[in-house]
């Protein structure tokens, strides 16, 4: 599914990944566990393809193609859903009317039939039924306004309709209560498949009791020093990342 | 004496043939007003950049002489039709009946060219003022343009079309004047478009005046070529209980100015100006208006929204004028600018001149470019980025055009929006 290889990366001169080696086969979920500082936020926008991150050195091959060399639409085309540490909010667009323009653009690009408005309605109401997430947010302005829960159901109830193939959530637990952290881990869950795979960024270990990872990785200081199974996370939370980076 | 302009120059010395074939020529008194219009135009020249008022706007491009000798010519937009239900039209400023639908004229509005009415010998009092050349100019050499009347308590329903072709034949400016009575409790929504191709400098000069309990809807599309001058200037009087509501979509011509006065005499009455405007390439945008207060209790505002592309340039000076008088006045105004290039720019200059205690007022203006982050998030969704750049461009128009009351206007106005973004 992905493949990173001795990945460097630096913005405005400075090397922030400093050589990252991962490799995440289809069904996997991995975390990518770090202090603040560690390059975990830069590892998830250097994949999703966000201007101002210069790749120096290394290879990101994902489903076989050089993932580098796409623009950020293509490669969300082509599967990948970044689901936002801060969602941005985008005044004097319908977030009905955004979600559709994706899901369609998307439809597009893999050559299927786009929904008009009644199909993607229907199909809207479908997911946030399921998610327990209120559709009156679809009337709203993207994020605009929404409390900070808000904005990361908004991210899941997106990811629910765009069904990508690998998700990268960022942070998605920070500032979150534990209501809308569930909200968040089941939209996970629900699209977990043998197919599918998820790299979870986080600081903390407290998402990851919803969402069992496969793999847990150390980053600290652009690398990754130690990587694990799930249990890698509890002795993190137990010990911190100073005494396991320096192990 | 500083010696003049060379259009300015040329103007004068075409004067005297120019008045025996000008309409009203038989007319003393109207060739007495156009011969006080030269005087004072030749007094005052063209606007330069040392007057105050025309400090951001540089017209030496045309008054230089240079107005013929851009070649490009090409229509901003394709011209596009409007289905008005009744239209007049002119054809390089002259009324055009072939082209003009006004068979179905309703009762109560009457509308006659210009040229026609100055050929029967009526006499006009021109609110002409001595600071402005511009008009100065446009009283000497007017050619034609519409004289409309709505009487009163009638409210005609439908959209008045007003349409002005520029050919881009006609080498020696288009002098157009208009005037615009709605007298007490009459209503009209009007659309008044210019479009054209070639090289040519059109100064419409357009009299206003609402009645007591009157309104008027007046939008404005400039399409002019991109070659064109454009320099309009409009006068509206506002008696009590009456609105005025000015929108003006503006995606035409090299240089163009909308300078909009609006005068309100009269409690209850309500002057609204707003508009957008689309440029790229080198044009050059001015919104000048001027809103006084003469009375009190009534209520002004103006919203302004500009996009520019590439070396496009804009100018918003707006002053809000409260006399001494003019208590529990509300005045409101607000400009922004989306800046999609390094080399767009805009000049903004609110200002607010109050001389009454009791009265809200406010005033802002900004301008920036496309935010990073919502291009980006967009596109994280699979969204192109032209398409994300579209999206977030008719956002920022979004809430000014979704304020134009008329739904067969603003249907056109978002259309020529699309067509605009579609060459982008």
């Amino acid at each position: 599914m992905l493949e990173i290889k001795d990945l460097r990366a630096e913005i405005g001169g400075k090397e922030i990944l400093k050589g990252i080696n991962l490799t995440i086969n289809p069904g996997e979920i991995h975390a990518v566990m770090g202090p603040n500082g560690a390059g975990k936020s830069t590892l998830s926008y250097v994949l999703s393809g966000r201007q101002g991150y210069e790749v120096t050195a290394g290879s990101v091959t994902y489903q076989g193609q050089n993932l580098l060399d796409m623009d950020p639409d293509v490669r969300a085309c082509s599967g990948i859903f970044l689901a936002f540490q801060y969602p941005v909010e985008i005044p004097g667009v319908a977030s009905a009317t955004f979600l559709k323009t994706a899901l369609n653009a998307q439809r597009k690009f893999r050559g299927e039939e786009e929904l008009d408005a009644i199909q993607f309605l229907k199909l809207v109401r479908e997911k946030t039924k399921e998610l327990g997430i209120k559709d009156d947010m679809l009337k709203r302005a993207v994020n605009v306004g929404f409390s900070g829960g808000e904005k990361k159901r908004n991210e899941v109830l997106q990811m629910a309709l765009l069904e990508p193939q690998l998700m990268l959530l960022d942070e998605t637990d920070s500032g979150l209560d534990i209501d809308a952290l569930k909200v968040a881990a089941d939209g996970v869950n629900r699209l977990r498949s043998p197919e599918r795979s998820a790299l979870i960024i986080t600081h903390y270990q407290r998402l990851l009791d919803y969402i069992v990872p496969d793999f847990v990785h150390v980053l600290a200081d652009g690398k990754i020093v130690k990587s694990g199974d799930k249990s890698l996370a509890l002795e993190l939370e137990e010990k911190g990342y100073a005494e396991i980076s320096a192990a | 004496m500083k010696s003049l302009s060379a259009l300015a120059q040329s103007y004068i010395e075409r004067f005297d043939t120019a008045l025996e074939t000008l309409p009203g020529q038989s007319s003393r008194s109207i060739t007495d007003l156009r011969k006080a219009g030269l005087e004072k135009f030749s007094q005052q020249d063209f606007p330069n950049k040392r007057v105050e008022e025309w400090r951001y706007t540089n017209l030496s491009a045309l008054t230089k002489g240079a107005a013929n000798e851009d070649s490009s010519g090409a229509p901003a937009l394709a011209a596009s039709s409007f289905d008005a239900d009744f239209e007049i039209v002119f054809i390089d400023g002259i009324f055009s009946e072939n082209e003009s639908r006004l068979d179905k004229l309703p009762q109560g509005l009457s509308l006659s060219s210009l040229a026609t009415e100055l050929g029967n010998g009526a006499v006009f009092s021109l609110n002409d003022e001595e600071d402005r050349s511009l008009i100065a100019l446009n009283t000497a050499f007017m050619q034609d343009g519409f004289c409309l009347h709505v009487t009163e308590n009638t409210q005609i329903s439908g959209v008045l079309g007003i349409t002005f072709k520029s050919t881009g034949t006609e080498t020696h400016g288009l002098h157009i004047r208009n005037r615009i009575s709605l007298d007490d409790g009459a209503s009209l929504t009007m659309l008044e478009r210019h479009e054209g191709k070639g090289s040519y400098f059109s100064n419409p000069v357009t009299d206003i005046s609402i009645g007591n309990n009157a309104r008027l809807d007046h939008y404005k599309f400039q399409n002019e070529s991109v070659s064109a001058f454009h320099l309009a200037l409009t006068d509206v009087e506002i008696l009590q209980g009456g609105i005025y509501k000015n929108f003006s979509f503006s995606v035409g011509a090299k240089i163009s100015r909308n300078e909009l006065k609006t005068v309100i005499l009269g409690s209850d009455a309500e002057s609204h100006l707003d508009g957008a405007y689309l440029m790229r390439g080198e044009q050059h945008c001015d919104t000048t208006t001027l809103t006084e207060h003469k009375v009190p209790q009534n209520i002004s505002n103006q919203t302004y929204k500009g996009v520019l592309d590439d070396r496009a340039h804009g100018v918003f000076q707006g002053k809000i004028h409260i006399a001494p008088n003019a208590q529990q006045v509300a005045g409101d105004q607000l400009s922004k600018a989306l800046l999609l290039s390094d080399h767009a720019g805009v000049d903004c200059k609110p200002e607010l001149e109050i001389y009454a205690d009791d009265v809200k007022c406010s005033h802002g203006a900004t301008s920036g470019e496309l935010d990073d982050d919502a291009l980006f998030y967009l596109q994280a969704r699979g969204i192109s980025e032209s398409n994300a750049r579209k999206i977030l461009i008719e956002a920022f128009l979004g809430d000014v055009l979704t304020s134009i009351d008329n739904d067969v206007v603003r249907e056109y106005f978002n259309t020529q929006s699309a067509l605009w973004l579609q060459n982008s």
